[in-house]
């Protein structure tokens, strides 16, 4: 549009994409609740990256605790303290890091399963597509959290552990999202003129498919970071999360805080830093993920 | 929309744990005025427990909870004072020993009676105990006590005889609860549940079981040492202490013990709640592994075998300061550690002196560690002997104050020193398990010392270490040391108190050196109860003892509702001193023909348990906690 030469294909291709980005984010940015959640996440992602640099993290170290146990908040421990003397503050940013963490590597994890499984499935059809579907209808029934607890039971704790737990007993949902895509998309002219003129399994599904897809993806994970968070958390208050007390999470957080009765003692500012950071991030995520989905999903717009 | 939802139940579920505490009374808040109604009526002291009961059969109960209602429902030949846990007479009012110790003879009392009414007789103690001898399952949870057995007999209807092989200095304090004769002679499987109510021969008897919500107990009236001045006891199941807590402070129980520190302060300001902190019969230990083995010397296990070296143990063992723990971790309710048994048994207990002693000291571990050849690694961690870092396991009990919250101190420390220790929190039983079979490092640990220390003392010992199965015995630190063995020996068969004292204190030098385990510490008892409603208990030691979990009975056969006059005490014949008949007149007075308030009350308790479980339900289901530190 704007230059008069005529481009290479590829050169095309990636103004073709700016010019679709450009347009996406503009939907986007008329959302003001998207606008609000990517702030806020913005910001939790730069406090927790930044947290070593801000922060020292011998003061995670039981040993090096210079609080009494259960200070109130004062000027300094602007959050209190735990029961071991240590800052609330400190540990929730540090918590920080593990719940996203945690968090964005498992919902990759699970939404990578998922997506492969559905495309395989759609692609393919026939008894590949029963078969994958009957094993995703398996994960499905299984009760997903018990089936995380079971794992990180039996395999050696640790961040890995959760990643896996949570990360391998979610992905169901999304497998048959995507594969549903595709169907729908594989139905389309434009690949079957593909396949007209020679294009085999591997060039549809990474050229016309994935491509295809994707978008969906995208926002599916953005939804399922959310979920991963929480049952990260859950994990960690059952006491399945990753033990090294140096890398807390909020869901230990909550969970050393119900051991120690902060409930009984009145100790308010032990218990709800880290629940209320779960709720701002879970909130944050959804309403990025809500802003996409309509940005992606024309009917969902308002108006 | 699927994995919103998700999101959506996993969300509830964690607000539902973590607003347990706050939701359980709210849904038994009802209950205090029908309390206040029906305690005028018929007195009931209403005990929370937050362990679950293994088992009533006297024979198979291990559970802390199981065994102190047990000890409450079926007397003993001899049983621990009130003032000071000597043996005092029970059902045997005198005993007398042989020249060669061999054997024992004891006179039971004439005119006691089964809360049936049949006569108590020696031939009830003498069956129970040739039922243990003769039947394993009888031996399960008292076993150790008859091992040394030769025979047991009734000569007459009053005297019972026994033989022992070889001098037993266990015989005054024999923990076994003796059951009537003409009702386990008849049951067909001698490690069933016994039928309720059950027949027995203490204050109280049981007449009502319901598994994970209560056991109730009546008191009985033909009690030899004479009736409680309470009508009933009822023990109630809560699945978490702060439930327990929130239920004291409702007033849906009466007494509460093992709080945690923040919960004990927490009820410091409750006018109404009157306060116990007593000396533990408990130690905490971390157990290191010198190298498994089993009985016959066979490694087993995966322990780090750079743990052989003693040096390695007593640079560990430097490195673990017990002042904090009891600091931070017990809140100032623990005493610090000294020797291997608590110093509530003053006359055993030991504390290094100041040759042998080691204090914390992190540069002084650090030194131990350069010498014995420990190079410091890349990342500040050592090398062991093969070149390979010194990475240790912790294993730790899941949701046990000491562990959880002690686990991340011990890291800390022996991260200064150049040991690398990663926590492996775990169930109960999985710590249990592992220990039993050798495979850990380090391990978190501990055990409740009876006024006798022998069964202690004897988890130490090469005899103790189990079989290639990982079964049969109990090892602690799987510590065979000849030397120690020794000592057992010797003290086992020494009936000269003194020189037994003696023994035992070697013992735990040995111990101390070999450094097979680290004591962290003896924890303060916490306990709680409602002093609107209770005059109070007889505490055993009587100076600075427990209500609930004693050796004995006193506590819950001394209960005393407010308004009641004195708490008694117990004299040296375990005989109660005040008098207090009169209150106990008013007592049967009062007693009579109050049933429907009564069954409102039950009503209302059972209500609320209903709801304690149904909130409880959600919670993760956890094991039973039958487990080593339960054990008596």
């Amino acid at each position: 549009m704007t230059s008069p030469r005529a481009a290479s294909p590829r050169a095309l291709a990636w103004r073709r994409r700016g010019d679709a980005f450009a347009a996406g984010w503009r939907q986007f940015a008329r959302q003001r609740s998207g606008l609000f959640g990517l702030g806020l996440l913005l910001v939790i992602v730069a406090l927790a990256v930044l947290a070593p640099v801000l922060t020292d993290r011998e003061g995670l170290n039981v040993i090096n605790a210079t609080g009494g146990p259960l200070e109130a908040p004062s000027g300094e421990f602007p959050l209190g303290t735990d029961r071991q003397g240590r800052s609330v503050l400190l540990l929730t940013l540090w918590g920080a890091r593990m719940s996203l963490t945690v968090g964005f590597v498992a919902a990759l994890l699970s939404i990578g399963i998922g997506t492969i499984i559905g495309i395989l499935a759609a692609h393919y059809g026939r008894w590949v597509s029963a078969g994958l579907m009957r094993i995703t209808d398996f994960f499905l029934v299984l009760p997903s959290l018990v089936l995380a607890i079971a794992l990180s039971t039996v395999l050696n704790p640790g961040i890995g552990t959760v990643i896996l737990a949570i990360g391998i007993t979610s992905w169901p949902p999304s497998a048959r999202l995507v594969r549903a895509q595709t169907l729908t998309i594989e139905a389309r002219p434009y690949i079957e003129r593909s396949r007209a003129l020679g294009g085999g399994h591997l060039h549809v599904i990474t050229k016309h498919v994935l491509p295809a897809v994707l978008p969906l993806v995208f926002v599916n994970t953005t939804l399922a970071v959310g979920s991963a968070i929480v049952a990260e958390s859950t994990l960690s208050f059952l006491g399945l999360g990753d033990p090294d007390p140096m890398r807390p999470s909020w869901g230990s957080m909550l969970r050393s805080a119900w051991l120690d009765s902060a409930v009984i003692a009145g100790a308010w500012w032990y218990l709800l830093p880290p629940g209320i950071a779960i709720a701002i991030v879970v909130l944050a995520f959804t309403m990025c993920g809500r802003a996409l989905e309509s940005v992606l999903n024309p009917r969902l717009r308002e108006g | 929309m699927r994995s919103r939802r998700v999101a959506l139940g996993i969300t509830v579920l964690v607000s539902a744990l973590v607003t347990v505490p706050v939701g359980v009374p709210a849904g038994a808040s009802t209950q205090p005025a029908v309390r206040a109604e029906a305690a005028n009526q018929t007195q009931i002291l209403r005990v929370g427990v937050t362990q679950e009961i293994d088992s009533l059969n006297p024979f198979i109960s291990i559970t802390r909870t199981g065994t102190d209602i047990l000890r409450t429902a079926f007397d003993f030949l001899t049983v621990y004072s009130q003032e000071d846990m000597s043996p005092v007479p029970a059902l045997a009012e005198s005993w007398e020993t042989s020249e060669d110790k061999l054997t024992w003879t004891f006179k039971i009392r004439e005119g006691m009676t089964w809360s049936d009414g049949q006569p108590i007789t020696a031939e009830d103690p003498a069956f129970t105990y040739n039922l243990m001898l003769e039947n394993e399952v009888a031996r399960t949870a008292n076993g150790s006590y008859v091992e040394q057995f030769e025979s047991v007999e009734a000569t007459d209807e009053y005297t019972l005889v026994i033989k022992t092989k070889v001098p037993q200095a266990t015989m005054t304090a024999l923990d076994i609860p003796v059951v009537p004769e003409h009702v386990w002679s008849t049951m067909s499987d001698v490690g069933a549940e016994p039928e309720m109510p059950m027949v027995g021969s203490g204050p109280y008897t049981i007449t009502e079981f319901e598994e994970a919500q209560y056991t109730k107990m009546k008191a009985n009236p033909d009690y030899w040492r004479g009736a409680p001045k309470i009508d009933e006891v009822h023990f109630i199941y809560y699945r978490n202490a702060d439930a327990a807590v929130q239920g004291l402070q409702n007033g849906d129980v009466d007494v509460v013990n093992r709080l945690n520190p923040t919960q004990y302060d927490a009820l410091k300001s409750d006018p109404n709640i009157e306060l116990v902190q007593a000396q533990g019969r408990r130690f905490n230990e971390i157990l290191i592994n010198p190298g498994a083995a089993t009985e016959d010397g066979k490694p087993i296990g995966s322990g780090n075998p750079a743990l052989k070296d003693i040096k390695l143990r007593q640079a560990i063992a430097t490195a673990i300061d017990s002042q904090t723990l009891v600091d931070k971790v017990w809140g100032g309710y623990a005493e610090p550690a000294a020797g291997y048994l608590p110093p509530i048994f003053s006359d055993f207990a030991w504390s290094p002196g100041d040759d042998v002693k080691r204090e914390f000291d992190l540069d002084e571990a650090n030194r131990m560690l350069d010498e014995a050849g420990y190079e410091m690694g890349p990342n500040g961690v050592r090398l062991d002997k093969q070149g390979k870092p010194l990475n240790l396991r912790l294993l730790a009990h899941a949701g046990t104050n000491i562990d959880e919250n002690g686990g991340p101190y011990i890291v800390g420390w022996l991260k200064e020193i150049g040991i690398n220790v990663t926590l492996e929190p775990v169930s109960d039983t999985q710590v249990n398990e592992d220990t039993t079979r050798g495979d850990f490092d380090l391990a978190f640990s501990g055990w409740n010392a009876n006024p006798d220390p022998d069964f202690v003392l004897s988890l130490q010992t090469c005899a103790n270490r189990p079989n290639a199965q990982g079964k049969g015995g109990t090892p602690d630190s799987f510590l065979c040391d000849e030397e120690y063995d020794r000592l057992y020996a010797e003290q086992l068969q020494e009936l000269d108190r003194d020189k037994r004292v003696d023994l035992v204190k070697q013992m735990q030098e040995v111990l101390y050196d070999r450094a097979t385990m680290v004591i962290l510490g003896y924890d303060n008892v916490l306990e709680a109860y409602r002093k609107d409603a209770w005059e109070g208990f007889p505490l055993q030691p009587a100076d600075s003892g427990v209500i609930m979990n004693q050796q004995g009975y006193w506590g819950y056969y001394g209960a005393t509702p407010a308004g009641e006059g004195p708490v008694p005490t117990f004299d040296e014949n375990g005989m109660m001193v005040s008098d207090s008949s009169g209150a106990s007149d008013t007592d049967t007075t009062n007693a009579a023909g109050e049933d429907g308030g009564n069954t409102g009350l039950v009503l209302a308790i059972i209500g609320g348990v209903v709801v304690v479980l149904l909130v409880g339900g959600f919670l993760f289901a956890r094991g039973r906690r039958r487990t080593a530190d339960d054990r008596e």
